[in-house]
């Protein structure tokens, strides 16, 4: 009964307030879009990392079958070659530049490839054969890249040597600059929507004052009286975290999934199932942001 | 069942009390009016009752217990144990006959099927059977009232505050209220009613208790509106000042305005 009871003045105070509801709901709706979409911006840079790039600095792709690169004229790397190239790693003149180094074999390399591209087309139409073998290393300083490129890249057996950090580091860090800019924005619309909700309650709490005091006359506990107020707020929040998680998933789906990922075939892109993570996120944040707004505001604005 | 002892309320330093050391006791069952002009300290002494404001000093007993010694949850069970009838009425525009008493009973968290049996029977105690789905706008003063009085008595209360419960209303409709109230009493609820209402207070002939600036000046059983004693001349200027603003400005913070403002 309490709990009808409790629903039903939920409804009639979001009737009542129809105007300021919705713009409740669009304002945690852009704020937590922004907050996802800096969310969405990390995982994309997790994902375009793939299995090597935290782990090492430096790749040296071996020569494969169609390889066309000079050093690769004699065909495809052949064992004695690789061997060469692991005790030349191995010599003290290089060895002193690096902590360690790994062998990837073409199937080690196939099933890298197919976790980083997962969500991607392409994976479909690869084979182990083409993809190359290649050692990575890990580099004591990774500035001393030079060093090893200059040493193996005329190696026969070697397609090319490839410093992954030089390729990707610009990349990242425009768009770690941009999901600092999405935070701030998010910061800002959070403020924004945090005095909104306080406003909004306020009216609520105004426009129903007939109610709460006869409510505080008969008796009403604090919890009968203040919750509809409460769950007003965060119902509305509530909603517009639901359609912010909404948009990014559609910005997942439709334009990472169906038009970037056929623009740039060679790109990792996040899935729209990944960002089904951040849905539980957002809504807990959009709920307990109202949550607390409100809670502070009838402390002042509804006597009990 | 309310017992003041030597309650003084001080709102502003600088003024003199709006209660001055009260002793004042009221018997479970009892009626009793609280007679004196505007500002004499009638809301006041209501509020405290309500715990509304606290008392400066002394002690307010309500059903045994000391009310400055009930702790903000447990307020609630203090009012739900208290029934309040206001001059304005206060019945929420919206809701019909029905609706209005029983959204007392609901925030409450009484259950519905509770609700069904009481609210007619408490209807019909206050006399508007068959008035159920009227809305108050359709109803006279004295109906409104009486919608009110239902409304303050459905949760069986032990006690019935009423600040000026007849101050709207024309003297016959006056006298309908004053029955419900009796009937009520007879009930076995306390009742304690504020009033400036000469009429009634001299055809009910109950315990009358008169304050004047803060102090209890008289306190009869069975009394009538101004003193049996005759003091002449001053009866008559306690006469006017009870038609009139009093000179020296009301009660800051009256019960009746001022509900969720702060």
């Amino acid at each position: 009964m309490r709990l009808a009871f409790i629903l039903s003045e939920i409804g009639s105070g979001l009737r009542r307030n129809l105007s300021m509801v919705v713009s409740v709901i669009l304002v945690t709706f852009v704020s937590l879009t922004f907050v996802g979409a800096a969310g969405m911006l990390q995982m994309q840079i997790n994902q375009m990392k793939g299995y090597w790039y935290d782990k090492v600095q430096v790749a040296i792709f071996l020569c494969s079958e169609g390889s066309t690169a000079p050093g690769c004229a004699s065909g495809p790397v052949t064992p004695e070659q690789q061997q060469g190239l692991n005790a030349l790693l191995e010599s003290p003149a290089v060895a002193q530049y690096i902590n360690d180094f790994q062998f990837e074999s073409k199937d080690e390399a196939y099933k890298h490839f197919k976790d980083q591209f997962s969500n991607s087309p392409i994976v479909d139409s690869v084979t182990p054969d083409q993809l190359p073998a290649s050692f990575r290393i890990n580099m004591k300083d990774p500035e001393k890249y030079q060093i090893i490129s200059e040493t193996f890249s005329s190696q026969p057996g070697v397609e090319t040597v490839i410093d992954q950090r030089q390729l990707l580091e610009r990349l990242f860090s425009v768009m770690n600059g941009a999901s600092l800019v999405a935070v701030g924005i998010a910061g800002v619309m959070i403020v924004c929507a945090i005095l909104l909700i306080a406003t909004t309650i306020r009216l609520s709490a105004f426009s129903r004052r007939r109610e709460t005091g006869i409510m505080r006359l008969v008796g009403a506990s604090k919890t009968v009286i203040q919750l509809p107020f409460i769950l007003e707020g965060v119902i509305a929040a509530v909603i517009g975290a639901a359609l912010a998680s909404g948009t990014l998933w559609a910005v997942a789906h439709f334009f990472l999934g169906d038009y970037m990922s056929r623009q740039y075939p060679d790109t990792a892109f996040i899935s729209s199932g990944q960002t089904l993570i951040l849905v539980p996120a957002l809504l807990i944040l959009g709920g307990s942001l109202a949550g607390i707004s409100s809670l502070l505001t009838l402390r002042r604005y509804l006597r009990v | 069942m309310i017992r003041f002892e030597n309650v003084t309320k001080v709102y502003d330093q600088k003024a003199r009390p709006a209660l001055d050391s009260i002793n004042l006791e009221i018997d479970r069952g009892e009626f009793a009016f609280l007679v004196g002009a505007s500002g004499s300290g009638k809301s006041t002494f209501l509020r405290l009752v309500l715990k509304e404001d606290r008392a400066t000093s002394g002690a307010v007993y309500v059903a045994g217990q000391n009310v400055a010694k009930i702790s903000s949850w447990r307020v609630p069970r203090l009012r739900r144990g208290i029934g309040v009838v206001f001059q304005d009425f206060r019945l929420l525009p919206q809701k019909n006959v029905f609706a209005n008493v029983a959204f007392a009973m609901q925030v409450i968290g009484k259950s519905r099927s509770v609700i069904r049996d009481t609210v007619p029977e408490v209807l019909k105690t206050v006399g508007l059977e068959g008035k159920e789905h009227r809305m108050p706008h359709e109803l006279s003063g004295g109906e409104q009232q009486r919608v009110a009085i239902a409304r303050a008595v459905v949760n069986r209360p032990g006690i019935l505050l009423a600040d000026e419960p007849t101050g709207n209303l024309d003297p016959t409709t006056s006298m309908g209220i004053m029955g419900v109230l009796d009937k009520i009493n007879q009930n076995g609820t306390t009742v304690v009613m504020a009033t400036h209402d000469d009429d009634i207070v001299n055809e009910m002939r109950k315990r009358v208790v008169e304050l004047r600036n803060g102090v209890v000046i008289r306190d009869e059983a069975k009394a009538l509106y101004t003193s049996m004693i005759p003091v002449v001349g001053q009866s008559r200027r306690l006469k006017d000042a009870s038609g009139r603003e009093a000179p020296d400005g009301g009660l800051p913070g009256n019960g009746a305005e001022g509900e969720a403002q702060r």
